[in-house]
Parts: C-alpha cells; sequence; structure tokens
C-alpha cells in the first residue's frame, strides 16, 4: 500500500521514526507498504518507489530532503497527484474553521484513500460530513489519536465492548490542565505561577487559551459523544467552564475534605467540561501530564482507561489505525 | 421500600425474636437494628430499618406487632438522604446564597470560609438531601453562581 504522510511536524516527524523502528510489522502486512509522499506548508516531497525513511528522520523540513523530488506546491496537490490507498494527516489544530486539515481530509476521501489523523479540528467542525463521506466512499477514517492520544479510547470501546451501552463517559482529557491542578494541589501554589512554570517546561503553550478555557477538552468531548454515543453535537453544545478562576485557597480546601479538583469532561444527557471535586481513591484522580477516561456502561459498568494524552505517544494511536487499516485490505 | 421503625421490645428473653416474626411474616427484610440497653423501665427500644415489598406489608406488620402487644414507639417513611460538598469562588452574599438552597428537604451540614476578605474568597459546603433531588439542586446552584459570577465546583 502507498502510505503520504500531510503534516511534518513534531507528531509527523514522530510518525516516521516509529514507521522506521516498526516497519517489520508493517512490511508483514503488507510487503509492498511504502511512503511515498510527504508534506509540509512549504511544499511536498513525493516518488513513486518510496521515500528514504532514515534520510527524512533526519530533516526538519522537507525542503532538505533532496532538490529535485520536492515541489513548492501544497498538500492537496500532493493528495490528488499521489494515487496513495492511505493519508496521515497530521497537521495542527484550528477549531474556527478546520483548515487546512478538513480540506485535506475531504480531498483524500473522495480521491478514494482510506485516513488516518491525528487532528481534532476536522471533526470538530464536521464530524457527519466526514464520517458520512467515508461511509459512501466505502473508506475508513480513523482518528483515534484526537482523544486521549496515546490511549486506545474508541478502540477498546468498539473492538472490546460491543455489546455494552454506554450510560456515561467522564475524564480527564488535556494534560496541560491536569499538570497544573496537580501542582497546584501538591505544592499549594497559585495558577499563575504554576501556568509560567507550565510553560517554560514545555507543557503549556505560549498562548494557553486551548487548555486552560477548556477548549481542547471541548473538542475531545465533541469527539466522544458523536463517536461512543451517537450525537450529533459541536463544541457549541458543550458547557465550558475553565480553569483559570480556581485559587490555591479552593485547592486547598478541597485537599482538607479529602478532594482533589480535576478538569472533568463529562458526556451523558449533557456535555460539560468543568473543574470537579474527584474523591482521592477515585478512578479519576491521576495526577501530572495524565489523561484518563472512566466510562460507566450496562455490562462492564465501570473502566476506566489512563495514559497520556500528547507528545510522542500520539504516534502509538495513529500506528494502530494504520495498521488496522492495512490488515483489512 | 424502607421504613423506620421503633419499638418498645419487653427486656426478657424471646422477646426480640417474638417482634421479629410479624416483619419476617410480611417479607420484611431488617436492613438494621439498634437497641438501646442503657433505656430504665423494662422496656428496650429498639429501632428497626425494615425493607418491606409494599406500604400494605409494613400496615399489616403494624397490626400484627399491636395484636401482640409489642408497643409501636415510631413509625415512617425512611427518606434516603445523600450528601455532597461543593465549592464556591467569589465575593459573594454566603447568607443569602445557602438561603437559596436551605428548605425543609435540604440541610446545610457545615460550610467553611477561606480568605474572606481576600479577591477572590471561597466557601466549601456541605448538603444533605434526598438523592433524587440532589441533581437539581446543583443544577440551580449552578445557574445562581453563573448569574452572580461565581465559580461552583461540584462533586463529581
Amino acid at each position: 500500500m502507498k502510505l503520504i504522510l500531510v503534516g511534518f511536524g513534531f507528531v509527523g516527524k514522530s510518525f516516521i521514526e516509529a514507521i522506521i523502528e516498526k516497519i517489520q510489522i508493517l512490511k508483514k502486512f503488507d510487503k509492498n507498504f511504502k511512503l511515498v509522499g510527504v508534506s509540509d506548508r512549504d511544499g511536498y516531497l513525493y516518488n513513486e518507489n518510496g521515500l528514504d525513511l532514515v534520510k527524512l528522520s533526519g530533516i526538519n523540513k522537507i525542503s532538505e530532503y533532496q532538490r529535485d523530488l520536492f515541489n513548492g506546491k501544497s498538500s492537496i496537490n500532493l493528495i490528488e497527484k499521489s494515487e496513495a490507498d492511505i493519508m496521515i494527516e497530521a497537521t495542527p489544530t484550528n477549531i474556527e474553521d478546520g483548515e487546512p486539515g478538513l480540506s485535506h481530509i475531504k480531498k483524500a476521501l473522495s480521491e478514494v484513500m482510506h485516513v488516518v489523523t491525528s487532528n481534532k479540528g476536522p471533526l470538530v467542525i464536521a464530524f457527519k460530513e466526514l464520517t458520512n463521506l467515508a461511509k459512501k466512499n466505502k473508506l475508513e477514517l480513523k482518528y483515534e489519536a484526537t482523544v486521549v492520544a496515546g490511549v486506545p479510547v474508541f478502540s477498546l470501546i468498539k473492538e472490546c465492548m460491543q455489546g455494552d451501552k454506554i450510560v456515561r463517559i467522564s475524564g480527564i482529557l488535556n494534560g496541560t490542565t491536569n499538570y497544573i491542578l496537580s501542582k497546584m494541589y501538591f505544592e499549594e501554589t497559585d495558577f499563575e505561577l504554576v501556568l509560567k512554570e507550565a510553560q517554560e517546561r514545555g507543557f503549556a503553550e505560549k498562548d494557553p487559551t486551548y487548555d486552560i478555557e477548556a477548549i481542547d477538552p471541548a473538542c475531545k468531548v465533541v469527539i466522544l459523544a458523536n463517536t461512543l454515543m451517537k450525537k450529533n453535537v459541536t463544541i457549541k453544545d458543550v458547557e465550558r467552564t475553565g480553569i483559570k478562576d480556581i485559587t490555591s485557597e479552593a485547592v486547598s480546601l478541597a485537599k482538607k475534605s479529602g478532594y482533589v479538583i480535576k478538569l472533568i469532561g463529562t458526556i451523558d444527557e449533557n456535555l460539560e467540561v468543568a473543574p470537579k471535586l474527584i474523591r482521592l481513591n477515585h478512578p479519576l484522580c491521576i495526577h501530572g501530564i495524565l489523561n484518563a477516561v472512566h466510562f460507566e456502561t450496562d455490562l462492564a459498568k465501570e473502566i476506566t482507561i489512563v495514559g497520556h494524552g500528547a507528545g510522542k505517544e500520539t504516534v502509538s494511536s495513529i500506528m494502530n489505525d494504520l495498521i488496522s487499516i492495512i490488515r483489512r485490505q | 421500600m424502607k421504613f423506620n421503625l421503633t419499638l418498645g421490645v419487653v427486656d426478657k428473653p424471646g422477646q426480640l425474636l417474638k417482634a421479629f416474626e410479624p416483619i419476617a411474616k410480611n417479607g420484611g427484610n431488617i436492613v438494621s437494628v439498634i437497641h438501646d440497653r442503657e433505656n430504665p423501665g423494662g422496656y428496650v427500644p429498639v429501632s428497626l430499618v425494615v425493607d418491606f415489598p409494599s406500604k400494605e406489608n409494613f400496615n399489616n406488620t403494624k397490626k400484627e406487632l399491636e395484636k401482640i402487644n409489642i408497643p409501636i414507639i415510631k413509625s415512617e417513611e425512611a427518606v434516603e438522604r445523600a450528601n455532597t460538598t461543593l465549592i464556591l469562588i467569589g465575593k459573594s452574599d454566603l447568607k443569602r446564597f445557602i438561603e437559596n438552597i436551605e428548605s425543609k428537604e435540604v440541610k446545610i451540614l457545615d460550610f467553611e470560609v477561606s480568605s474572606p476578605n481576600s479577591e477572590r474568597p471561597c466557601a466549601k459546603i456541605n448538603i444533605e438531601a434526598p438523592p433524587l433531588i440532589l441533581n437539581d439542586i446543583i443544577q440551580k446552584l449552578k445557574r445562581t453562581a453563573k448569574k452572580e459570577n461565581l465559580i461552583l465546583i461540584p462533586s463529581w
């Protein structure tokens, strides 16, 4: 199968490294597996015989790869030209209009390519449209990495709990805010101080709005609700309260009563992301940059899955989605 | 259906068993028993929580207890109570906020205020209410908090 990778940032590069490491597994399922194209915002590389993965892993921009294989045109051109079987879409999330990921995914699905993405934006903006387009063209659109990055949330429910009815999903869906709240709990420091430290350590963006205003976890609530609870909702349907007004006094009061304050996303009759008091012995009482999703179902009752919600671990989900598609062909 | 039943049982061997017979006959499942042997006067008050299949079974039990001369000191349907903790952040008239929720069914168990003179004071409130209405109370409080620009953190 021929693969293209759209987006050559942190996730894209980490994914190239993972392919090098796991090439034997990929070749076992498809001996003709090869990466034929890679694009970033400057242009794309294309070689129908396959690109050199080791060489790709050593460069920062794709224009540094090999001059005659580089084309300054857009990712859309690569998608049209490549005739690939699968596209990995790993451009950054934009929840305003979902672009450029939304156009990439639409184009790939209309060019009869399966799609694996780590980009939340297109799914938050156009979940129904994209899933319907994939269904209509009998293609796979897989997005495990969009919610709690490296943790197999969708696979767990779709593969292992096919008979269960989900009553409620709740979870810690953002590592940055969990890091901040954990630090406030253990060190009894103010929000602003911890945020600054988180930014210095690379756990929070320079502009932390998406995280601290609960926009990022609200996006994940939308994807979870639409995928696992068959809702048809957008981010406007999620009631949001961020963590910037949480004071160290409030954290201490909670602590004295045997609680910790966590930013919890909840999906039941309502959709909400808001700070909640969590008992210290509850499975959602996890600290640091970890994420967790807690399912309440009719058969299995309660299941919690914990793991890394960002970073290099994201490639685990992308790789599993990719292998699932390859195995089904 | 759960009922609270307090009986006056003569402090003699076999009397408690005698009192339990009508309960068992009417399908009652005794959830808890507390008896106060310190009480002087020959009668030991025995407080029971009994789960009956219906109110009719409960009423039949009472009639049968009376027939065998076991005094019923108290009998009422048990109302389940649940409690929850909330944290409120921001400047607010806490007295008014509490009055807003306190009712015949809702009890404030305790509250604690931290940094009352700061820009963002906070309070912890423990409330007790029947489980069926607890969620409605929290929703009502959330709406009030939103109106007053306060942050309400309920227990999950």
